[in-house]
C-alpha cells in the first residue's frame, strides 16, 4: 500500500464513526421519513401508498397552518432578541472592570437551568394567581404614584439644568449628579403628594389574571403561550449566545477602535461600524444556530401542553409529535412525516435566504 | 496471528453465552405497566403473592417492567415487537390498540363469563376479547364534614339534584367567607363528562359526537356558571393538581373523584373527616351520571410463552388476587362474583366510599370513560370549552359551537 493511500484510508477511518452516525440517524431516517410521508403508515398494519394526500391533508389542518404561524413568530421573535440581546450583553460584560468575573458567571447562570425547570419556574411565576400577577395589579395600583414621581423628577430636572446652563456651565439633560437629585424630589414630592391625599394608590385586589391560557392574540397573531416562550427562549439563550460573541469581541484588537475614536466616532459608531461588521461571521454563526433551535422548539411546547390549549402552543417540531402520539388514538404516522419534511425545507430555505441577503459568514463587507 | 485468534475466540464465546441467556429469556414472563410507586408495588406484591406460586412448577419467571408515559411506550414497543408478554391495556387507548392486530385474543382461554360486561365490552371488538378489566372505578362526591358542620349545613346526600347540591355549597361558603370553595371543578371532561351524561347525552352516538344539544348545553352551563360565580373553583386556582389535593387543603367542602383519592387521603390527610355519598342528579332528568374508568390486562400477540402468559393473566385477575386489592382499599373487582364481598357492606368511611363507587357504576346513566377509538384528542375541544368558558374568555355558545368543529376534525383524521 502507497504512503498514500494510506494516509486516506487512515483518514478515512477516523471519519467512519461520525459517518456511521450521519447515516444512521441522518439519511436513513430522512429517507424513511420521505418514504412515509407519502404512505399512511399507522406504526402497524396499514401502509399504502397514498401519493401526495398527507401534504395536502396536513396544509387543510387548521392546527398545521397555526403551528405554522407558531413556529415563524417564535423563531423570528426569539432569534432577533436573542441576537440582539447577546450582543449588547457581550459588549458589557467585553469592559474591562474590577470584578466583570462575577457578573459573566451570574448572567450565565440562566443557560445551565434545563428548559424543564425554566418552564415550571415560569408556569409558576405566570399561575393566574402567581408573582406576575401580583406585580402587574400592584404596579398598577400604585401607578399615579409612579407617575408623579416621573413627572416631578422631569419637571425637577429640567429646572436644574437650566439653572446650571445660566450660569455657564455644561450640563447635559441626563447629568448623573443632577439626575440624583431631582429623583429625590421627584419621590419626596410624590410621598408629600399622596399624604395629601392629592394623589391616591389604587386599591385594587390582586386577582387572577390569566397569561397562559389566554385566547386572544399578542399583535393579533402571537398567542399569548408562544409569546411566554419567545421570553423565556431569549432569557435562557442570551447568556450562550453571549458568550459566542464574547469570544468574537475578545478577538478584535483593540488598536480597531483607537483609531475610530481618534476619527471622531462616539461609542454607539464604534459598535455600529466596527464591532458590528467584525463580527459578521459570529453573527452569521449565532442568527443559523437560532432560526434552526427556535424551527426546531419542541420541549417548551411540550411542557407547556397541559397549562395552555393546544393552538397557543403547538410548533411544527410538536405537530409532528402530537400526530404520531394522540392519546391512544391511532397514529398518523404519514402526516407527521409530511410536516417534517415540510420543517427541514422552511429551515433550508430561511438559511438560505439569511445567507444571501441578511448576514454571511464572509468577514468584512467588501 | 495468534493473538487475534485469541480476540476472535473470545467473541465467538461472549457472542454463545448471550444468545444462551436471550434464550433463557423466554422462561420469563415480563409484565408491562405504569412507572409508579403504587403501580409498582402492588403489582409486585401480586406477582410474589398470587402469580410466582402458580408457576413456580413450570419453571417460568415473572417480572414487572413499569415504563414511563406508559401509553406512548407501549404504541412503540408494539409496533417495533418489544412489548412485555403481558401489560395494561388502558380503556381510552383498547380500540386503536386492538385494531394493530398485536393484541392476543382471549377468547376460549379465560371464562368472559366470570367478569362483568359492561367492562368487558370496553374491551372487545368484532366480537372477540382482546382484554380482562383487572378492576375499575367511578366518581363520587366526597365532602369535608367539618366545613359543612362548621356551616351548619346538612350534609350532601343521594337524593340531591345538582340545584340541592349548589344550594348547600353556596351556603357553606358564605357561612365559611373568603379563602373557602363550595368544590372543585376542573375544566375537563374526565370529570365533567359524568354530569354531561346525567342529562341523557350520549357521548357517542352511531359513531357521531354532537355537543350542540340541549343536554349537553344545560350540564355545561350549570357546570361553568359554579365556576364563575365563584362557588366552585378550579383545582389550579388553589394550587391544586386535583380534586385530591382540594379535599386536602381542607379549604373545599366538595370534590369529584374515583376510589383512588381513598388511598391518597388516608396518607396525605390523615386527619380530614371526610364522608362519600353518590353524584347529585340533573333535575331535568331526574337521573344521575358518571363514568366508569377501567384498564385491562392484555397478552402481546407476539409472546414466545402463549401458554405462561394466560397463565400470568388468569392468576393476575384471579378471586384471590381480585379480593387482596379490594380489601386493601385500592381498586373494585371486576369480578361478578366478588361484587357481593363483605368488604363492600363494611361501614368505614372507605368501605362505604367504595360501595358508592361501585353503586356509581349502575345508578342512572354511566357511560365509559373512553370516547371510542378517537383517543385523548377527542377530550381536547371539550376541555379547553370548559376552560374559556370558566376563565370567561368565550361564552357558552361560543365555545360549545367551537368545540364541536374540534371534534368533528378529530373524528374526522
Amino acid at each position: 500500500m502507497s504512503g498514500k493511500a494510506r494516509e486516506n484510508l487512515t483518514a478515512f477511518l477516523f471519519l467512519l464513526p461520525f459517518l456511521i452516525g450521519i447515516i444512521v440517524f441522518f439519511a436513513f431516517a430522512f429517507v424513511r421519513t420521505a418514504y412515509y410521508s407519502t404512505t399512511n403508515y399507522n406504526l402497524f398494519e396499514k401502509n399504502d401508498f397514498v401519493g401526495l394526500s398527507n401534504f395536502t391533508g396536513v396544509f387543510n389542518d387548521p392546527l398545521f397552518v397555526q403551528a405554522m404561524i407558531n413556529t415563524f413568530s417564535f423563531s423570528v421573535f426569539t432569534t432577533l432578541i436573542q441576537t440582539v440581546g447577546a450582543l449588547l450583553l457581550a459588549i458589557i460584560m467585553n469592559q474591562k472592570l474590577k470584578g466583570i468575573g462575577f457578573f459573566r458567571t451570574a448572567y450565565y447562570f440562566p443557560s445551565i437551568a434545563s428548559s424543564a425547570v425554566t418552564v415550571m419556574i415560569f408556569i409558576w411565576l405566570f399561575r393566574p394567581t402567581g408573582l406576575i400577577s401580583y406585580i402587574a395589579v400592584s404596579v398598577s395600583n400604585y401607578m399615579p404614584l409612579i407617575l408623579t414621581t416621573l413627572v416631578i423628577t422631569a419637571v425637577a430636572q429640567a429646572a436644574q439644568v437650566a439653572f446650571e446652563r445660566s450660569r455657564g456651565l455644561p450640563a447635559t439633560p441626563f447629568d448623573p449628579a443632577l439626575l440624583v437629585v431631582s429623583l429625590i424630589v421627584g419621590v419626596v414630592g410624590a410621598v408629600g403628594l399622596n399624604a395629601a391625599n392629592v394623589v391616591q394608590i389604587g386599591n385594587a385586589q390582586p386577582e387572577p389574571l390569566l397569561w397562559l391560557s389566554r385566547l386572544d392574540k399578542f399583535l393579533g397573531f402571537i398567542p399569548y403561550p408562544i409569546l411566554m416562550t419567545i421570553i423565556m427562549n431569549s432569557f435562557t439563550t442570551i447568556p450562550t449566545l453571549m458568550l459566542t460573541f464574547l469570544a468574537g469581541l475578545q478577538g478584535i484588537p483593540q488598536s480597531v477602535y483607537e483609531a475610530a475614536s481618534i476619527d471622531g466616532a462616539n461609542p454607539l459608531q464604534q459598535i455600529l461600524y466596527v464591532t458590528v461588521p467584525i463580527l459578521r461571521p459570529v453573527t452569521f454563526y449565532v442568527i443559523s444556530v437560532g432560526i434552526i433551535g427556535t424551527f426546531q422548539m419542541f420541549d417548551q411546547a411540550a411542557l407547556l401542553g397541559g397549562t395552555a390549549p393546544l393552538e397557543g402552543t403547538i410548533t411544527l417540531a410538536f405537530y409532528v409529535y402530537n400526530s404520531v402520539f394522540r392519546g391512544g388514538a391511532e397514529s398518523l404516522v404519514g402526516y407527521a412525516s409530511a410536516a417534517a419534511l415540510i420543517l427541514a425545507g422552511i429551515t433550508l430555505i430561511l438559511l438560505q435566504l439569511q445567507r444571501r441577503f441578511f448576514v454571511s459568514d464572509e468577514g468584512v463587507s467588501k | 496471528m495468534k493473538k487475534r485468534f485469541l480476540g476472535l475466540s473470545v467473541a465467538f464465546g461472549a457472542a454463545v453465552l448471550a444468545s444462551s441467556m436471550v434464550q433463557g429469556q423466554s422462561n420469563t414472563i415480563t409484565i408491562g405497566g405504569y412507572d409508579g410507586a403504587t403501580d409498582t408495588a402492588l403489582v409486585s406484591e401480586l406477582i410474589a403473592k398470587f402469580v410466582k406460586p402458580k408457576l413456580a412448577a413450570d419453571g417460568v419467571d415473572v417480572k414487572y417492567v413499569p415504563t414511563a408515559d406508559f401509553g406512548k411506550a407501549i404504541q412503540t414497543q408494539l409496533s417495533s415487537g418489544t412489548a412485555p408478554d403481558l401489560f395494561y391495556l388502558e380503556d381510552f387507548a383498547a380500540k386503536s390498540l386492538i385494531s394493530s392486530g398485536k393484541i392476543m385474543p382471549l377468547n376460549g382461554m379465560v371464562n368472559l363469563k366470570d367478569f362483568l360486561p359492561s367492562l368487558n365490552s370496553v374491551f372487545s371488538s368484532g366480537g372477540k376479547q382482546y382484554g380482562i378489566a383487572k378492576d375499575f372505578n367511578t366518581l363520587v362526591m366526597y365532602y369535608n364534614r367539618d366545613l359543612f358542620d362548621q356551616a351548619k349545613v346538612s350534609y350532601p346526600d343521594a337524593d340531591d339534584t345538582w340545584n340541592d347540591f349548589t344550594t348547600k355549597i353556596t351556603n357553606v361558603q358564605k357561612a365559611l367567607g373568603k379563602g373557602f370553595a363550595g368544590t372543585c371543578f376542573p375544566g375537563s371532561y374526565d370529570r365533567f363528562g359524568a354530569f354531561a351524561a346525567s342529562t341523557g347525552w350520549k357521548p357517542i352516538l352511531s359513531g357521531k359526537t354532537t355537543i350542540l344539544d340541549a343536554n349537553f348545553r344545560r350540564a355545561f352551563t350549570w357546570y361553568t356558571n359554579l365556576v364563575k360565580s365563584g362557588v366552585a373553583v378550579k383545582p389550579s386556582q388553589i394550587n391544586a393538581g386535583w380534586g385530591g389535593d382540594c379535599m386536602k387543603s381542607g379549604k373545599v367542602a366538595t370534590a369529584f373523584e374515583g376510589g383512588w383519592a381513598l388511598g391518597f387521603l388516608r396518607d396525605q390527610a390523615p386527619n380530614l373527616k371526610y364522608g362519600t355519598t353518590l353524584l347529585p342528579r340533573d333535575p331535568t332528568s331526574g337521573k344521575r351520571g358518571n363514568l366508569i374508568y377501567t384498564v385491562a390486562w392484555a397478552v402481546n400477540n407476539g409472546t414466545k410463552n402463549k401458554t405462561a402468559a394466560i397463565k400470568v393473566l388468569n392468576a393476575l385477575t384471579s378471586v384471590e388476587a381480585q379480593q387482596f386489592v379490594l380489601r386493601g382499599g385500592l381498586a373494585l373487582p371486576s369480578r361478578i362474583s366478588l361484587q357481593d364481598d363483605p368488604y363492600l357492606s363494611g361501614t368505614g368511611v372507605e368501605n362505604v366510599a367504595f360501595r358508592n363507587v361501585f353503586k356509581g357504576a349502575s345508578d342512572g346513566n354511566a357511560v365509559p370513560f373512553a370516547p371510542d377509538r378517537f383517543g385523548g384528542d377527542w377530550f381536547r375541544g371539550i376541555d379547553e370549552a370548559l376552560n374559556s368558558v370558566m376563565d370567561g374568555q368565550k361564552t357558552v355558545d361560543q365555545a360549545v359551537r367551537d368545540a364541536q368543529r374540534s371534534i368533528n376534525t378529530v373524528m374526522a383524521r
